[in-house]
Order: structure tokens, then sequence, then C-alpha cells
């Protein structure tokens, strides 16, 4: 038996190294992206590097919601693709298991000038993860609903938009504000609720651990949230919604402000060709005018740890993040480039779009959850703690906090 | 029962027979109303049962997409064959727990139920490295046996079950005439248990047909991939495709409402009952 | 029957005790065989990694015996999982077994022709067609606060109020069980029909000559003879619906605030959302440890029948 055990193992093997050798290389690249991204699009991006370089790339696409489970099940496996597209949210814990490699060092050996980056995850000190394309999460604000309660100006600090959504909520059959805070993907305190504190210049971190207990901005962001979930002016259904069935209330002009990624602007237009809506900064807590923070997801890169191609991987996000590579996936994604050099051409993007860039070059990009440890079990805790503060069952806001710090602590340990 | 059937029993009956329709119906119905509506309007207030927008357009869509009949064709196949191998496989076990006595019974039909009973999201990665040590990554097999590991305890159970609701006097008496054991299964139990099977095989299918996180997990490509993966891929990162999910989901159920019409006759009553006189 | 058993005793003896335990087991030999093959490992490493500590993420993982196991235990969370999932899973299964066979009784009547309840039949069958993921999302578009099951309610005056049913604490684990004793209804229906079809008309037709009625005939025959599909069908549902995740991770994802929390939503976060899949491990010993207790009455009762 051991014998023949080891037969097989040896033929195998020899096998295996005779197909490398006499195929080109090809390299895996699994992300979400190609299916986000009208059709052919992606494809076309990568064939560009195929030609350059006769490196295939073989696009493997995972439904969003199961991007996590499988790259979990493919690192402790090792079958992960040797490319991978990675949300901020889970670098640290795979870089942590040794899933992913360290892009510092591929970068040292391969003389890249990384000052170009507009970003990078970086875990310990070394970078695991690269952001591709940023998407910017401003508020979009239906126009006839804001007319329809007298509402004439633009709310910017959070109790005009409160007024504001209390007007739209008592004059018309809609809602003021929509939150998705559903536990099966708690990014709603990521992108909405967090989008008030950043854009007042607040933080949750302090030299990169929680700081909750004793933050003023945040306390107040809480309470604010709070009131209006109070004031009865949030859609109905916020505990078990999520951003793609939000995102369906807005365009049934059934809600007036809505913080979302600016890729829903095609979708809106799409859905609701005579919806008259437009783009704005998320507003700030009254009497602040420093500069504002402004939520960004990003579509993240990665290489596997367990693949062959190491070299050829990071020539392959090499040419991803070449300037015009960029800004062709972001004009296409619509979304800002990861280099800071690319210079995309909007201009036959919606003016929605570029009034969106505007408010996104006066801001500073910020996600304070990229590249923590178990970022989403954080934004779940959170999310937790909240729902129990807006039932009323925590008492104050500090409470809130204390408890959510306290959960929170150990994973940073 | 039939000869003196009192007046109020055909209304009743009707009645009974319409709500529960009504029941298993209507959420059927609003699904193909809105897997014909353009998204926009899927998620209108007041809602509109067929709105002027409503188009086939979602299952144009659907059709011309070759990689979506790809998911169509290996749901079918992969599903076709885990029905084969379950029935030829439970049909045999269940024959053993219904006409044999013999040590282990216990042990092993015990085993068969708590096979079951670890959660599927915990044995994903252990099983998941077992089959790529196999090297059945990313292939038909891997789905196929995997799906017979979900199907066989079910099949065997209800297999069993049904056997043994048919009087042991019917093989016997082929073994009596000097039949074989084997004959005796093949040629009475089996035509017998015609209804059970049907059943077992239906469930089978579905069971296959349905299974979403291992046909995700076992494979790599989308040629490898099924149905259930295929609607998942129109769940978006920032939007759902409603119509063309839901579309997808009434085209797929249409072949398997017509074996389940085909097969129906196992299912009438009295159809079989004859046969089975003691 | 016990003429039949008398008559066996012979057969047996001819084919000599070889044989006789030979035989089954052959049946069986396909079965175990991939039992064996495919499931003995990776149920073996989920029992191991439960008394390790950090599997998975960490690559030299240290035994820390019951460690993992007081932790869970003593997890408030995992407590609410429990309570949820046997509250989900009994209301469930008790659901299945009426609406079945209630469903399946009304189909093998012989008032309509066979035709009409040919249609009845497809109709009924109906909700079983679908993956998890679509009627997930098809009952969340229904019970969305705009949906169509709050215009029905508004429309026919029974309540003008805009319910979130999968956002209420109050309602929450309701609907999702109603949406799964819908979806798996037809399972145990279709399973009755086939088992109905075995039960011998000279039972009614005795019965009927000794004066029982409907009611009569049904508890003393339809049921007794139903038994032994029942009580598979019984505990292999009980066994899966512990393990409903599709319908509940993407209608409520365990919340609002565990209101709907069951043991998989639970472990499905221990093991992907905090990278604990020791302790995602326990959970799933624990329950692999109940269903084996279920397993073994099952199988008790099933022999003990012979």
């Amino acid at each position: 038996m051991v014998r023949r055990g080891l037969l097989v193992a040896v033929v195998s093997l020899l096998v295996l190294s005779l197909s490398a050798a006499a195929s080109a290389v090809t390299l895996e690249f699994q992300q979400w992206w190609e299916v986000e991204l009208p059709r052919g699009v992606l494809r076309e991006i990568v064939d560009g590097f195929t030609k350059e370089t006769g490196v295939e790339i073989r696009l493997l696409s995972n439904p969003y919601a199961d991007t996590n489970t499988q790259i979990a099940a493919g690192a402790a496996t090792g079958t992960m693709a040797d490319v991978v597209g990675l949300d901020g949210a889970w670098v640290y814990d795979y870089a942590k298991q040794g899933a992913i490699s360290n892009l510092s060092a591929l970068m040292t050996k391969g003389g890249y000038d990384d000052s170009q980056l507009s970003d990078q995850v970086r875990v310990d000190g070394s970078t695991y993860m690269i952001p591709v394309v940023n998407f910017a999460y401003p508020m979009y604000v239906n126009l006839d609903l804001l007319k329809q309660a007298g509402v004439t100006e633009l709310p910017k600090t959070w109790s005009e938009f409160k007024a504001a959504a209390e007007a739209v909520t008592r004059k018309t059959q809609a809602y003021g504000w929509i939150i998705p805070l559903s536990t099966s993907s708690p990014n709603g305190i990521q992108n909405q609720f967090m989008s008030f504190l950043w854009a007042s210049g607040g933080y949750m971190l302090k030299d990169g651990k929680p700081n909750l207990v004793g933050n003023e901005k945040l306390i107040k962001a809480t309470e604010f949230v709070k009131s209006l979930f109070d004031a009865g002016v949030v859609a109905p259904g916020a505990y078990s919604m999520t951003e793609a069935t939000m995102v369906e209330e807005f365009v049934n002009g059934r809600v007036a402000f809505m913080t979302s990624s600016l890729a829903h602007i095609n979708l809106i237009r799409q859905n609701a060709p005579n919806l008259n809506f437009a783009v704005m900064p998320v507003p700030a807590m009254d009497g602040y005018d420093g500069p504002r923070g402004m939520v960004v997801a990003n579509w993240g890169i990665g290489i596997a740890s367990n693949s062959r191609y190491q070299d050829e991987a990071w020539k392959f996000i090499e040419y991803m993040m070449r300037p015009e590579v960029n800004a062709r996936l972001a004009e296409a994604a619509n979304a800002f480039p990861g280099n800071v050099l690319a210079a995309p051409d909007y201009s036959a993007a919606d003016p929605l779009f570029r009034d969106a860039y505007e408010i996104f070059k006066d801001s500073y990009a910020i996600n304070e959850f990229t590249g923590l440890p178990v970022s989403e079990h954080l934004m779940r805790i959170f999310n937790d703690y909240l729902q129990l503060y807006i039932e009323g069952e925590i008492d104050s806001a500090e409470e809130m906090l204390a408890f959510i710090q306290a959960e929170w602590e150990p994973n940073f340990r | 029962m039939n000869a003196k059937r009192k007046w109020y029993t055909k209304p009743l009956l009707g009645l009974g027979l319409l709500l529960g329709a009504t029941f298993a119906g209507f959420p059927i119905l609003w699904m193909i109303a809105n897997s014909l509506k353009p998204n926009s309007e899927i998620f209108a207030w007041p809602p509109v049962w067929i709105s002027p927008n409503s188009s086939l357009e979602p299952y144009l869509a659907v059709f011309q997409d070759p990689a979506k009949m790809r998911f169509f064709f290996n749901s079918y196949l992969v599903s076709t064959i885990v029905v084969i191998v379950t029935l030829a496989i439970s049909i045999l076990a269940a024959y053993a727990f219904s006409r044999f006595d013999f040590p282990g019974k216990m042990v092993i039909n015990a085993l068969i139920i708590a096979i079951q009973a670890v959660p599927p999201i915990t044995l994903l990665i252990p099983y998941m490295a077992l089959v790529v040590a196999l090297r059945l990554y990313n292939t038909y097999t891997a789905l196929v046996l995997t799906y017979l590991l979900f199907t066989l305890p079910y099949a065997i159970l209800m297999m069993t079950g049904y056997m043994n609701t048919l009087p042991k006097d019917l093989d016997e008496a082929v073994m009596i005439d000097g039949g074989s054991r084997f004959r005796a299964l093949w040629n009475v139990l089996v035509p017998t248990a015609l209804p059970g099977i049907v059943a077992v095989g239906m469930f089978t299918f579905m069971r296959a047909w349905n299974e979403y996180l291992f046909a995700l997990t076992l494979t790599r490509t989308n040629e490898m991939r099924t149905v259930p993966v295929g609607i998942s891929l129109l769940m978006g990162q920032h939007a759902y495709q409603w119509n063309q999910m839901l579309a997808m989901s009434v085209i797929g159920s249409l072949p398997v409402l017509l074996l389940f019409l085909f097969f129906q006759r196992y299912f009438i009553a009295g159809m079989t009952a004859g046969s089975v006189k003691t | 029957m016990r003429d039949a058993v008398a008559q066996r005793q012979p057969r047996f003896a001819r084919l000599g005790p070889v044989l006789k335990h030979g035989t089954p087991y052959a049946y069986l030999s396909p079965t175990l065989l991939l039992i064996i093959l495919l499931l003995v490992v990776p149920i073996f490493l989920v029992i191991k990694y439960s008394f390790y500590d950090n599997v998975i993420i960490n690559k030299n993982p240290v035994w820390v015996g019951l460690e993992n196991f007081r932790i869970i235990l003593r997890d408030s969370r995992f407590h609410t999982a429990v309570r949820n999932t046997l509250i989900f899973v009994s209301v469930s299964v008790v659901g299945h077994l009426v609406l079945g066979l209630s469903f399946a009784l009304l189909l093998n009547n012989r008032v309509f022709s066979a035709r009409t309840t040919g249609i009845f039949r497809v109709v009924y069958v109906l909700p079983w067609m679908f993956t998890g993921a679509v009627i997930a999302i098809l009952w969340q578009m229904m019970l969305n606060p705009n949906g169509i099951v709050n215009y029905l309610l508004s429309v026919t005056g029974l309540s003008d109020a805009k319910i979130a049913w999968l956002s209420s604490r109050k309602y929450a684990l309701g609907a999702v069980t109603f949406m799964n004793i819908w979806a798996g209804y037809p399972f145990f229906m279709v399973s009755i029909l086939a088992g109905l079809q075995g039960i011998s008309e000279d039972l009614y037709e005795a019965a009927a000559i000794d004066g029982a009625n409907a009611v009569q005939q049904f508890f003393r025959i339809t049921i007794p003879q139903l038994k032994p599909i029942l009580i598979s069908l019984l505990t292999l549902d009980f066994v899966w619906t512990i393990f409903q995740f599709d319908l509940i991770w993407i209608t409520t994802g365990g919340g609002p605030l565990y209101a709907t929390e069951t043991l998989s939503t639970y472990i499905y976060k221990q093991a992907f959302s905090r990278f604990q899949y020791s302790q995602a491990s326990v959970a799933a010993v624990l329950v692999l440890i109940a269903c084996t207790v279920i397993a073994i009455f099952y199988a008790r009762q099933q022999v003990a029948r012979d």
C-alpha cells in the first residue's frame, strides 16, 4: 500500500512538473468585479496584460457575498487563486494567517515606486493589499421630496439635516433618512453610520486602537443617529436591510437622503430615469468647519502565498495600477483610481459623478475599518449595541460605546 | 367511505384544496409577476401585478447568455447522475435494513443519520481539503459524490420505510418459488415500491439541484458551476438583478415540474394499492 | 405477518451462518464505502479542531483540552442560539408534518377527477422547486415594509401599519419559521402521498364494515400504517432544520438583536467573521452529540419494530 502510494505521488509530481514546463504561465485572478463592471470590460483590460507579457489571465468570478468564505476555504486548502480581489475588511486576518503575500517585499524586489499609490493596506508595517479603485460614499438627495417638503437649501449640518428629514417625513409620504443595519452584512456601520462622524473630522481609533469611551464626537454622532430614529424619520425595516434593498427605497422615491456608494448613480438613473436627485457632502456636526472625511470602500488586490508565480502576479498588479490601465478601470467602475497619477476621463460620466468628484477632492478619504483585525466582526458588535441603544435598552451613548469598547479590545491584542 | 359520501364532502374538500393552493401558489405567482417586471417596479408601492412595462426581457437575458445556459446544463447533468446512483445504492441498502437482522444493524442505522449531523459550514474546510487531496477539486465527480452523501441518508431511510410497509410475504413468495433474493427485490419489491422510489428520486433531484454552498466551494470556474451559484452571481456588491434572478429560478423549476407531471401517476390514489392486497 | 416470520426461519438455516451475515453487508457496502471514504476524515478533523486553539488561522495550533467547550457553553449568545434553534426547529417540523399530512390527504381524495387533483398536486409541490437563496429573496420582497403582504393586510383592512416583519424582534423569528414551513412541507407531502399508496385498500374496507368513521379510520389505519415513514421524516427533518442557513442568513442574518440567531448563523459568524474555527467546531460537535442521541433513538426504534 505504502509503496503504491509513493509511486502515485512520484508519478503525479512528474506529470505536474512536466505540464508546468510545457505550458505558458496562466495566472488565476479571483474577484467579484467582473459581474459589477459592464460586460467584457475586465476581460479586455486583462487581455492587455497577456498581449504584453504572454502570461494568460483566467478570471474566476465569485458571488460578492461569499468572497470571504471562498477565500478562507481557499487559503486553508492551498487552492487560492494566484491573484485575489480583496476587501480591506479581511486583509488583517488573511495576512496573519499567512494566506496572502507580503507585497512590500515584492515591491522592493521589483524596484517599484509606491509613492504613486493612493493608499496601501498594511499589517505590522508591511503592505498586503493595494486598493485598485475607490468607491466614495457621498450623500444622495431626492430633490423633489425636498421641494415638496419646502426645504430650499441642502443641509450642511446635523441640525439642518434633522430639520430637513423631519420636514420630509411630516409633509410627504416618504421618510427622511435610511440606514441598512442588517446583521448579515453590517457594513451600514462603516458606510452610513460612521460617515457622520468622519465628515465631522472625528475618529473612532487612536494610534490604531479603539478609542470609543469618552470620544466626544462619536458620542455626539451616536446621539444624533438615535435622535433621528426617535424622531421617526428613518425608513422602517432598518434592522434587516442591506445596501441592495436600501437603494430600491431611494429609487422608488420613498426616502429623501441616503449615504451610498457612487456605484449606485448608474443604477438609479437606469431604474428611475425621472428621479430628480443630486449628491452632496455628508452633513457635519454643528459648528465644525474643518476638512471632511469621506467614506471610501475599495476594490483591493493581493497575491496568494500559495501561488507559484509570485513575480508574474506582482507584474500583473503593477499592470493593473499603471496610470492608464487604472484610469480605464476607474472610468468603467464609476470609481476613483488607486493610482494618484491616473487621470481618468470622466467627461462621458454622469454629471453627478463629476459633482461627487469635486466633493471628493475637497475631502479626505477615510475608512478606519480597513486593515483592522476581524473587521466585519467589529462592525457587527457595533451594530448590535447600536440597535440596543436605539431600542432604548441601553440608556446612554456613553454606556453603549463602553460596551462596544470592552468587546472590541480583546481583538486588538 | 365512497359509498355513502355526505353532501358536504365535496364543497368542503374543494375549499380546503383552494386554500392550500393559495398558500402554496400565491408567493410563486408573485415571483413570476416580478420576474417579468423591470427592476425599478419590483419594490413599488402600491404593488402592481402586471405593469405596462412587463416584458420577457429578463428571460431573454438568461437565455441569451451562454454562461447561464451552462449553469443549467451542469445542474441537469449532476442532478440526474445523483438521482440514478442514489436510487441504486439506496434500494440495496434499504433492502438490507428492511429484510435482514444482522449484527451492527442499529449502529449502521444510527451512523447514517449521525453523519448528517455535522453542520455543513464547519465541514466545509476539512471536506474541501479532502476533495483537493483526492484531486477531485473543480470536477463533476466531486459534486456528485458530495450530493450522494447528502441524499443517501434520506433515500435509505425513506426507502426502508416504504419497504417496511410492504408485507414480507411478497418477496418471500418469490423465494419459495425458487427465485433469488435479488430477483425478489428487483421483480417484486421495486415495482411495488415505485411510488416511494419516485418520491425519493424527486427529493434527490431537488436536493442536488438546489444545493449551493458546496457547489460554489468545490468548483473554481463558472464552466463547472450550477444554477444556484449562477443565481447568486446576480446578487452583486451594490445591487441585485432581481428580475433575472427570479426568471432564472422560474426557468429552472419548469423541467422539474414537467418531470413531476410525468411521474405523478404514481401518486394517484388506488393506482398501486391493488397489488398490496394481503 | 406471524406466518411469514415462521416461514422465514428454515430459509435462513439453509443459507448458513456466513451467508446469513454476509448478504446484508454486501447490500450495504456501497453506502458504507462512500461514508468511510468521504466523511470519516472530515468529521474526525472537526472533532479534533474543537480541542485545539485557533486552528486553520494558526499554522501550529495548541491543544487546549476542553477550554473551547468552556467558552462556548458560557457564551450567552450560544444559549440564545440554542433556544431559538429549538423553537425554530420544533415549530418548523410540526408545521411540515401538519401541512404535509393534511395536503397529502386532501390530494389523495377520489371525490375530484384525476385531472383536477393533478393540477392541485403540481401547485402544492411548487415551493419545493427553488433554491434557498431564491426563497429568501422572494419572502424578503414580500415581507418588505412596502411589500405585498403589508399591502394585502391594508387592503383587507386587517392592519394599516407597515409592519417591518423581518426587522422586528417580535415577528422576525415567526417570519423565518413561517418561510421555512412554506419551503419545506412539500417534502413531507410527497413522501406521505407515496406512503399512502402502499396502504392496502382491504384495511379500510374492513374498518368500514366494522363501522369506523373517517376520523377513526385515520387514527386506526392511516397513521399506524404511515408510522415508519413519518418517523423517518421527522428524524431527518429535525436534523436538517437545525442547519437551515441560507433562509435565515439572507433575510435577517440572525438579527435583529439575536432574535433569529440559530446555531447555523452562530457557527457561521464564529467561523467566517471571527475566524474562530475551533469555537465553531465546538458548537458543531455539541450539535453532533445531540443529533447522535436522536439517531440512536431512531435506530433502536427501527430495530425494535422487527
